[in-house]
């Protein structure tokens, strides 16, 4: 549970013995360890955008960096409408699923009966779950609703799926916002509503990001939902966009890292600028299962 | 903290003492509200959660299809499963898959956390690129994957020719094949470890440590009398967590190996794929999935007591 509520900003710490490293003959021996390993580390994602920028074979151009494969796979391929059914998907979930985790955080964080810690426990239980166990029944129930092959059927499910974990994320972030101020609120006669909706909700904003990046790596990352789910062509979300198009131009790398740094540009875009609500335990569960 | 509702009793009954009545119409009211906040969560989590678990405990007792519900099989679905060697040797994989998994990337990420908490240049920025294995998405990281290491002339088993070492087909081989996923997903995975042992290390106090040194206590001492035993429960969270991760994984195998070769690389979630959805067997592949959530709630349920224990030292 702990793990889950720990938000975690990747901020500089103070070097513990700094006074002492200075004079430390192994500082750069560290460094050049510690830049190795981050060199190797990074050769896979390396690898995407050199691929992606390198002129194609037989290309007329000679320079070094080129965005003739981009342009080429926008022009070319269904990649514009990958992109655009992926970002139609993860926006749909990122907004149902905050506002549904927010009040019901809410709850969690303020009502202290024994339904309510039944109810996180039940949440802790689910998220443990495999998606696998899910996904099978509500292929079958969501055939007769007409929802499969379908991107708001996708949507629905990206929703129950991150749900227990942004709960959690919210309700976490409530409990750092003092009682005392609703209180106040309280006595000066305002509803609980309007005390969770002026005063926590308003000072919640942090929350409410991570709550967002999270839901919107579940569902922009996920591959299993969106293989079962969907099956036409013009419906495929990114994950399935990349390996289809892989799948069928295994030779093309050029192209290939181009549709695949579509994927890849947005969620690290949001980790380079907004890496400050980026939640361990948030983040964790974005790649288990999906 | 109190509770919300006995808050607000307090409250309104300073607000009006005289009528207790109007407090008492107040506390259903407040009640109706949290109801109302979490009623949206409950209905989702009904029909995404729960309404697909008491349906597939049904299916596993079915021989149905994907659009017939079938007849009532008993446990035949279960004796088949477990009498089956591809189960076993799904299972088997699936805990290799899982400790390597958790081991290694614990492993790696508090090797660097440890490493990038000391003094050197540029820290915070190699921890930041350090993250990028964990945001990349799969999808692209495998096919990255596949781009290196695919082929015979692929990068990298060129330069395993080059140094000497042969040309391994690290795909299309089933023992190089199951080192090459369990590679990947110490790769995928260590960035969680690093921010977790990270997270965990930088709550232990100097003073603990320079204590240490004044007693003559050398680096490695410090490290397994000192380092372990205060972060032992952030590592167990995060143990409990990467085995979740390790065995619900889809993607990482399935987009690298497809389970292959020979079924070598195959695990109980791609197991429990194929058996549904490519031989449309789907009580046994309910079947699959509901024994691997068991055997993963009884994991969890072991390393939640060690946490436990390792609270109370």
């Amino acid at each position: 549970m702990t793990a889950l509520h720990e938000t975690v900003a990747a901020k500089p710490q103070a070097a513990p013995h700094a006074h002492v490293a200075r004079k430390d003959p192994k500082r750069w021996l560290r460094f050049a360890l510690a830049l190795i390993i981050t060199a190797v580390a990074l050769v896979p994602v390396a690898v995407v955008v050199l691929l992606a920028l390198r002129p194609a074979t037989g290309s007329t151009s000679h320079a070094f960096i080129t965005f003739e494969n981009l342009i080429n796979v926008f022009r070319t391929t269904d990649t514009p409408i990958w992109l655009a059914n992926s970002l139609a998907v993860t926006l749909g979930t990122v907004v149902v699923a905050v506002a549904v985790a927010a009040p019901a955080g809410y709850v969690l964080s303020r009502g202290r009966s024994k339904a309510v810690s039944g109810y996180s426990l039940l949440l802790f239980v689910i998220q443990s779950l495999p998606v696998i166990t899910a996904v099978i029944p509500l292929f079958i129930l969501f055939a007769k609703l007409h929802l499969v092959d379908n991107l708001i059927g996708l949507g629905i499910i990206y929703v129950g799926v991150s749900m227990s974990v942004a709960i959690w994320m919210m309700a976490a972030y409530m409990d750092s916002i003092p009682i005392s101020l609703e209180q106040a609120a309280w006595i000066d006669g305002a509803s609980l509503f309007r005390g969770f909706r002026s005063i926590v909700l308003r000072n919640s904003l942090p929350g409410i990001l991570s709550t967002a990046i999270f839901t919107y790596l579940v569902s922009w990352n996920d591959y299993l939902v969106a293989i079962v789910f969907i099956r036409t062509e013009t419906k495929f979300t990114l994950p399935l966009g990349v390996e289809s198009f892989f799948q069928q131009n295994v030779t093309d790398w050029g192209d290939v890292m181009a549709v695949a740094i579509v994927m890849m540009a947005p969620p690290i875009l949001i980790f380079a600028f907004l890496h400050r609500y980026f939640s361990v335990g948030g983040i964790g569960g974005a790649l288990a299962g999906t | 903290m109190t509770s919300a509702i006995g808050t607000t009793k307090q409250a309104s009954g300073v607000t009006t003492p005289q009528r207790p009545r109007r407090a008492a119409r107040r506390l259903d009211v407040n009640k109706a509200t949290m109801l109302a906040l979490i009623a949206p969560s409950v209905v989702l989590l009904l029909l995404i959660n729960a309404y697909p678990l008491v349906s597939a405990a049904n299916q596993s007792l079915h021989n149905g299809t994907l659009i017939s519900s079938g007849s009532f099989v008993g446990l035949d679905n279960y004796r088949s499963v477990l009498t089956s060697p591809q189960f076993w040797q799904a299972a088997e994989f699936t805990l290799i898959f899982t400790i390597v998994g958790v081991f290694g990337s614990w492993a790696v990420g508090l090797g660097l956390a440890l490493l990038l908490q000391t003094d050197i240049p540029g820290r915070s920025l190699l921890k930041v690129l350090l993250l990028l294995p964990w945001v990349v998405p799969i999808v692209v990281s495998a096919t990255s994957i596949n781009y290196l290491v695919a082929t015979p002339s692929s990068p990298v088993p060129s330069l395993f020719h080059a140094l000497g070492l042969g040309a391994p087909l690290f795909l299309a081989n089933p023992g190089w094949a199951k080192v090459t996923v369990c590679v990947y997903k110490i790769w995928v995975s260590f960035p969680f470890m690093m921010l977790m042992a990270s997270a965990a290390l930088s709550s232990v106090p100097d003073t603990v440590y320079e204590a240490a040194q004044m007693d003559g206590a050398g680096a490695v001492a410090r490290f397994r009398r000192i380092t372990l035993p205060m972060i032992a429960r952030p590592t167990y969270i995060s143990w409990i967590l990467m085995t979740i991760f390790c065995v619900n994984d889809f993607p990482t195998i399935y987009l690298l190996t497809g389970g292959g070769p020979i079924s070598a690389t195959t695990t109980l979630v791609v197991l429990a794929y194929r058996t549904v959805f490519q031989n449309f067997l789907v009580g046994p592949g309910v079947a699959i999935a509901f024994l691997m959530t068991l055997a993963l709630v009884v994991v969890s349920v072991v390393l939640y007591r060690q946490i436990r224990k390792a609270a109370f030292h």
